[in-house]
């Protein structure tokens, strides 16, 4: 407690001086000595080291120490002073302590009676520092507080979407200026309006409102296309709602991200009809060739010999296979511009199997393939775009019979696992090596190997499923023998009863 | 054989249309043609054909259009219509629902190209329905 306490000591009286010097000294204590007031004034306001205590003698010739009191009153507030009295007199000590001295010692006094006072001196003098370091801790976190809360405000002011806060009863607490323009409101102020009084679209409050009784869930996003628009010309923003919670897990509000996705939109609904312009002026003279191929090799056209024959047959395979490409590629850039749902809806994936197996039938008897069909009973429903899936099918159904060997078997496994649905498509096939594998869902990837040479094929096939897949929150996996097989098993979220 | 049937053939591709007539002349079937929706309607309306084979993209009104009205004309309604499709039929008959606001109600779809079998397997049935 005493060690390093720095210490100045007033008296005009050596004795007193020196005793004082040399007991708290041994403390540890680093004491300074001066015999009057004039020359201990001047080390206090002078001097760039503080004292954490004063002993101070009270007569003194010279000013005295009263006077020293009052001349420290507003130079060092934080100064503990003990006055050291002559004659012990209470009345001296009580006028002292009025002045601001908190304690005193009378003369004579014994070293420990000394070492007492100035350590209970020193213990004052801790305390009011950390009070000091307290306060001084307190102002500055304030000032960070406000700076922060500037700050933040700044940022969400200036900030393009726009923000929308509400408390627990959906009354709007915060919004900044991109919010009420996105959300054409006019008659502002609207802090503390609820929210459904403010804003034309229902589908905006519906979605705070859910989002505010999401008590279970602990976290949550709710993602909405709103159109709030009343004035002339169509725009669209895509309202995130999620709720506010406290340390707890329990709602505290909601915050509300708003972004003007209009020009989004427009840009894929031209890219969307882009790309069908595209398919139909490619994909009408295809067929048409196609098609004619196929009346002169059927012999409508007149009989035509067996050489020609085969070459019609494969110029209609080289036809189909660009066909099969512009399919791919469109698919392609449909799931690229994310407009690969189109449609979703409450389907039994059981169904949509069995039906493109009955499409690949024909196929796969060709090459002597065996369809077998494995299907548990009463499996959920899965929320579903049927032409996706007819897709995703046909793809994985149709690699199967590609890849298989002449009289090999396919078997199609459909069960329910966890909250998944579970698809298995295995084949007896050729199978993928081991350094393959990873590539398979690449685009454009296709294994080039003696027995893969003559399959036609665009790359495309397996990105699509994934595309396909992962559009619907599922995913898909690959298991592979060289020689062996394949097997691909697809996992599509059931929906809850 | 008894009087042929007539089928109606509707795309806006001469070569196409060519294709599949051939094909269904083939099996002995008589075929008309028209090379867009408004002149596909107005050979229904002179001919009465058995069966109608109609392109969904053309210019002039579109297949769907063209099928939408027939269904809902009750003179014609009965006449059985199969849809040729270029893109996934599923897919862009749901899209067009969607975005029409009307039914398509084809009594069957087909994918081009088609392949000539196929085609006269479908023909038959839809013409055995009536």
């Amino acid at each position: 407690m005493l060690k390093d306490a720095k210490i100045l000591v007033i008296d005009d009286e050596a004795v007193i001086r020196d005793g004082c010097f040399r007991i708290l000294v041994r403390d540890g204590c680093r004491v300074k000595t001066v015999e009057n007031g004039e020359a201990g004034l001047k080390l206090i306001t002078a001097e760039k080291e503080t004292f954490d205590v004063l002993l101070l003698d009270l007569m003194m010739p010279g000013i005295s120490g009263m006077e020293v009191l009052d001349a420290l009153r507003g130079v060092d507030d934080n100064l503990i002073v003990v006055v050291i009295t002559g004659y012990a007199t209470v009345e001296l000590a009580v006028e002292a302590m009025k002045k601001g001295a908190y304690d005193f010692i009378a003369k004579p006094f014994t070293p420990d009676q000394l070492r007492i006072v100035v350590k209970r001196a020193m213990e004052r003098r801790i305390l009011q520092r950390e009070a000091e370091n307290l306060r001084k801790e307190k102002e500055k976190s304030l000032k960070d507080i406000a700076y922060e809360k500037s700050r933040v405000s700044t940022i969400i002011n200036f900030m393009v979407d726009g923000v929308l806060v509400t408390d627990r009863e959906s009354l709007i607490v915060l919004h900044n200026p991109a919010a009420t323009r996105l959300l054409e409101i006019e008659s502002l102020p609207i802090i503390n309006k609820p929210l459904s009084q403010c804003i034309n679209d229902n589908n905006l409050a519906d979605a705070v409102d859910a989002a505010l009784n999401a008590e279970e869930s602990m976290y949550l996003e709710i993602s909405r296309e709103i159109s709030p628009c009343k004035g002339e010309g169509v725009f669209f923003l895509r309202a995130d709602v999620a709720p506010v919670l406290d340390e707890e897990g329990r709602v505290m509000g909601s915050v509300t991200v708003l972004h003007d996705i209009t020009q989004e939109k427009e840009l894929n609904r031209m890219k969307s009809d882009f790309l069908t312009m595209v398919s139909h002026e490619l994909r009408a003279p295809i067929s048409a060739i196609q098609q004619q191929l196929s009346v002169i090799q059927e012999g409508m056209a007149g009989s035509i010999t067996a050489k020609q024959k085969n070459m019609l047959i494969r110029a209609k395979e080289r036809t189909k296979g660009i066909l099969d490409l512009i399919n791919d590629l469109l698919n392609v850039s449909k799931i690229d511009s994310g407009i690969v749902v189109q449609h979703k809806e409450l389907i039994e994936l059981e169904d949509v199997i069995e039906r493109t197996c009955q499409l690949m039938e024909p196929e796969a008897e060709a090459k002597g393939i065996k369809l077998s069909m494995e299907i548990n009973k009463s499996l959920p429903l899965i929320k579903a775009d049927k032409g996706n899936m007819e897709e995703l099918f046909i793809n994985l159904i149709g690699n199967a019979v590609k890849y298989n060997l002449k009289d090999g078997s396919i078997n199609i496994r459909v069960l329910r696992e966890g909250e998944s649905l579970r698809v298995d498509v295995s084949d007896t096939g050729i199978g993928i090596s081991e350094k393959d594998i990873p590539r398979i869902f690449d685009r454009f990837y296709r294994v080039k190997d003696n027995q893969t040479r003559m399959i036609v094929g665009t790359g495309l096939g397996l990105p699509i499923a994934k595309g396909i897949v992962e559009a619907h929150h599922g995913s898909i996996q690959t298991n592979s023998k060289e020689g062996k097989g394949t097997t691909v098993t697809v996992f599509l979220p059931c929906e809850k009863e | 054989m008894e009087k042929a049937i007539k089928i109606l053939v509707v795309d806006d591709d001469p070569d196409f249309v060519e294709s599949v007539k051939m094909m269904l002349e083939d099996r002995g079937y008589e075929v008309i043609t028209a090379y867009d929706g408004i002149e596909g309607l107005q050979k229904v309306k002179e001919s009465f054909p058995g069966l109608i084979i109609l392109d969904v993209m053309m210019p002039n009104k579109d297949g769907y259009a063209v099928c939408h009205e027939l269904k809902s004309d009750p003179q014609y309604s009965r006449i059985p219509i199969l849809l040729l499709t270029a893109v996934v039929s599923e897919m862009s008959k749901t899209t067009y629902t969607h975005r029409m606001g009307m039914e398509v109600e084809a009594d069957d779809y087909i994918d081009k190209p088609v392949e000539p079998s196929e085609l006269v397997k479908r023909a038959e049935i839809l013409l055995q329905k009536i």
